[in-house]
């Protein structure tokens, strides 16, 4: 039960601006997805929660106390380090207790915290070995239940997964998942994988350069995307963005795409270059759609229950992703609804 | 290529015979054996037909037996038809030869036909010859300090170049030496005095050298990369230039004669070995940990009593073994700051007994014996422990 804050955060190395500005109120309980391609500043906001890295400027509250001077100690927080330190001259007991056991707790409530711990994360026959003699997946779980013996107000991920291989990756991923709803803690996460995020979010926070994108719901990230930025971060292939010239700019609500005049309701179009996104998979082979286009397919990837078609039109490259059982034709149609129109600035107008 | 390569083989493989067996040769014309020639052409002309009839042969007989075989036969001709020496040379010659044939066993007409395997062999025998001639090199003077130490006075008055150890006397006159120089040159004296300088060297250059390791590794501060690079520039000086400097300072101060007046100097020497060594060590452990400590509550004390010191063992050992051999050894401080025979340390002790005409030289070796076996146990008993591979498992690798 907690609530974390951020007023106006500032954050650089040297003349290296890593953050500018950072604001976000958190909501009780919440697991918060701070996503973005590497050195965003992702990993440095969650370091500077945790007191390992200093604020320049601006204040982070938890539950309305600042915490800027606070010794990391004593913030109330817990951090799952993407190389897992764990202490590999310690046995998993002595990893998961250490800080317990430097706060001279009793010895019976180490030994029950521990144990409560090992039982959450399935972990309490390992509990003698050392960290060398553990899989890596393991060793992540050992890394979270130091975190949750420290019984922590909020939970700090750092790309917690980005070590594991496929497979175990999406595990650990269902395991985080059912942790947070068993033991109903904030928790933040930093990754830069896509998937992560869509999957384990209640919100998700996109960061580019420092600065936040968008902040939102799964849901309203992949269908409102604010910005190009966040609507080609989301979804695999990204987005197709095309640009649209002034010329094809046809009047105020018309415009001219593969040849085709598209008109949209609601809307007043500035006599300027606009662009259009269209996400792979809306684009459909052989299905009545609102319109189609003969494009040139240049490379169908099969990927068993989908494939992935590089489409050519004219000098645009697109991708389209269809289940394999569509039969395949050069003939493309997709639907007005799914189009999304970003101004000039690569800002989203909404309809 | 198969012939080329079949030729070098069975020269280099013959040279390697010869080489080896001719240092069984001159130790055993040591041990007092009369040898007039050493039948090179003999040797030669057997390690050309072993070399061929190993390749030959094959795996048609089994390694073991052909080893054998091929010992034998060398032996028989050798030392038994030819030359008619005593049954443990001739021992020390199959032994030889086995360990040769042996070595060859692994070449076979297969792959001798790949290109490369000329290299394959060079290379190989180069190692061994190597390995072979420095060991001898190194371990000849050992044997002769062992050997002149187990002598008695008139042993060593009449033969002095008699090699050999006679095993026929009992015990107490083989070790009589070693009583003496503790009976009567006060020898156990010598090794207390040299353990506590050495052993106290060690604590207070881990006690200063860990800290600024670590603070040269991780902390920044004014001057960290000048004093890192310039830690170093002690060792540009010659001990010689700040022996007469430290030696009237040390007069003054009442320092010589004094075990305490050492400890600064052997501290003050090996110190800056010690910081380099270690933070380099210290710079290898990932920071995560320390981070995961900081959030542990761990203090900075804490950190590096419970984490880093625990993760450097193997360092931390391998620079107090070295504190240890330098100050163990050190000799030329030690001959200049005492002169006062109650506060020798071994290697000086052993300088004052050699500078007296009196000392028999069995005695000095004895001292000699005795300076040297601590160092060599202390190293393989650490050995163990300069294996690293410790920090494996706590990230990521």
């Amino acid at each position: 039960m907690a609530n974390i804050q951020f007023k106006g955060i500032h954050k650089s190395f040297g003349s290296n601006k890593i953050i500018s500005d950072f604001n976000l109120k958190g909501k009780e309980d919440e697991f918060l997805v701070l996503v973005g391609p590497s050195g965003c500043g992702k990993s440095t906001l969650l370091r500077m929660i945790a007191g390992l890295e200093k604020i320049d400027n601006g204040e982070i509250f938890i539950n309305d106390q600042k915490i800027n001077e606070l010794h990391p100690s004593k913030r109330q927080t817990a951090m799952v380090f993407q190389s897992y330190a764990l202490y590999p001259h310690m046995s998993v007991f002595e990893n998961m207790s250490f800080g317990l056991k430097i706060e001279k707790r009793p010895k019976e409530e180490i030994a029950s915290k521990v144990k409560e711990a090992a039982k959450i994360l399935k972990i309490e026959e390992l509990l003698d070995r050392r960290p060398k003699e553990l899989s890596g997946g393991q060793r992540q779980r050992v890394a979270i239940g130091r975190a949750i013996t420290r019984n922590p107000k909020i939970f700090l991920f750092d790309e917690p997964l980005s070590n594991l291989d496929a497979a175990l990756r999406a595990e650990m991923r269902v395991e985080i998942s059912k942790l947070h709803n068993q033991i109903k803690t904030n928790m933040i996460y930093v990754t830069h994988d896509q998937v992560e995020a869509m999957t384990l979010a209640d919100r998700i926070v996109i960061l580019n350069n420092g600065n936040i994108e968008q902040v939102g719901t799964p849901d309203e990230i992949y269908n409102n995307p604010s910005n190009i930025f966040v609507a080609q971060f989301i979804g695999t292939p990204k987005m197709n963005i095309l640009e649209i010239s002034e010329e094809n700019m046809i009047s105020e609500n018309i415009l001219k795409l593969f040849g085709l005049e598209i008109k949209f309701n609601n809307i007043k179009f500035e006599k300027t270059k606009h662009y259009i996104g269209i996400r792979p998979e809306h684009l459909k082979f052989n299905q009545k759609s609102d319109f189609t286009f003969n494009p040139e397919i240049e490379l169908i990837e099969n990927l068993g229950n989908e494939k992935i078609i590089y489409l050519k039109k004219d000098k645009d490259q697109l991708n389209a992703k269809i289940s394999s059982n569509t039969e395949i034709s050069n003939k493309i149609g997709f639907n007005l609804q799914d189009l999304l129109i970003f101004d000039k600035n690569k800002i989203r107008i909404k309809l | 290529m198969k012939t080329k390569n079949l030729i070098l083989f069975t020269l280099i493989s013959t040279f390697f015979l010869i080489f080896i067996v001719s240092i069984w040769k001159i130790l055993a014309t040591l041990q007092g054996l009369n040898i007039q020639n050493f039948n090179l052409q003999i040797i030669f002309i057997f390690g050309v037909l072993i070399s061929f009839a190993n390749l030959r042969i094959g795996n048609k007989i089994k390694g073991f037996y052909k080893s054998i075989l091929f010992s034998l036969i060398f032996v028989i001709c050798d030392g038994y038809l030819i030359q008619k020496l005593p049954l443990w040379y001739n021992i020390g010659i199959f032994l030889i030869l086995y360990f040769f044939v042996n070595k060859i066993n692994k070449y076979s007409f297969v792959n001798l036909r790949e290109q490369h395997s000329t290299q394959i062999i060079f290379f190989e025998f180069l190692t061994l010859f190597g390995i072979l001639f420095f060991s001898f090199v190194i371990l000849f003077p050992f044997y002769m300090m062992l050997i002149t130490s187990f002598k008695t006075q008139i042993a060593l008055l009449v033969n002095p170049l008699d090699f050999s150890i006679n095993f026929g006397q009992d015990l107490t006159s083989l070790f009589k030496s070693y009583f003496v120089i503790f009976e009567s040159y006060n020898f156990g004296r010598y090794i207390l005095t040299s353990t506590i300088v050495s052993v106290g060297t060690v604590i207070i250059t881990l006690i200063f050298a860990i800290p600024a390791a670590y603070a040269i590794a991780r902390l920044n501060f004014f001057g960290k990369t000048f004093m890192s690079t310039s830690i170093l520039i002690i060792y540009m000086f010659p001990a010689i230039v700040l022996v007469i400097p430290l030696y009237t300072i040390f007069s003054q101060l009442g320092l010589r004669n004094s075990i305490e007046g050492l400890l600064i100097v052997y501290t003050a020497t090996t110190l800056p070995v010690a910081i380099y060594m270690l933070q380099g060590y210290f710079k290898s452990i990932p920071k995560e940990l320390e981070e995961a400590a900081i959030l542990d509550k761990l203090s900075w004390f804490g950190i590096i009593t419970k984490i880093i010191i625990p993760l450097s063992i193997p360092a931390i050992s391998s620079v107090a073994l070295y504190v240890f051999m330098i100050a163990w050894n050190e000799f030329l401080f030690s001959l200049m700051f005492l002169d006062n025979p109650n506060s020798f340390t071994l290697s000086r002790a052993i300088q004052y007994l050699s500078g007296d005409a009196e000392t028999p030289r069995q005695y000095l070796m004895a001292g000699s014996v005795i300076v040297t076996l601590p160092v060599l146990f202390i190293f393989v008993y650490f050995e163990k422990y300069l294996v690293s591979g410790l920090t494996a498992g706590s990230v990521k690798g």
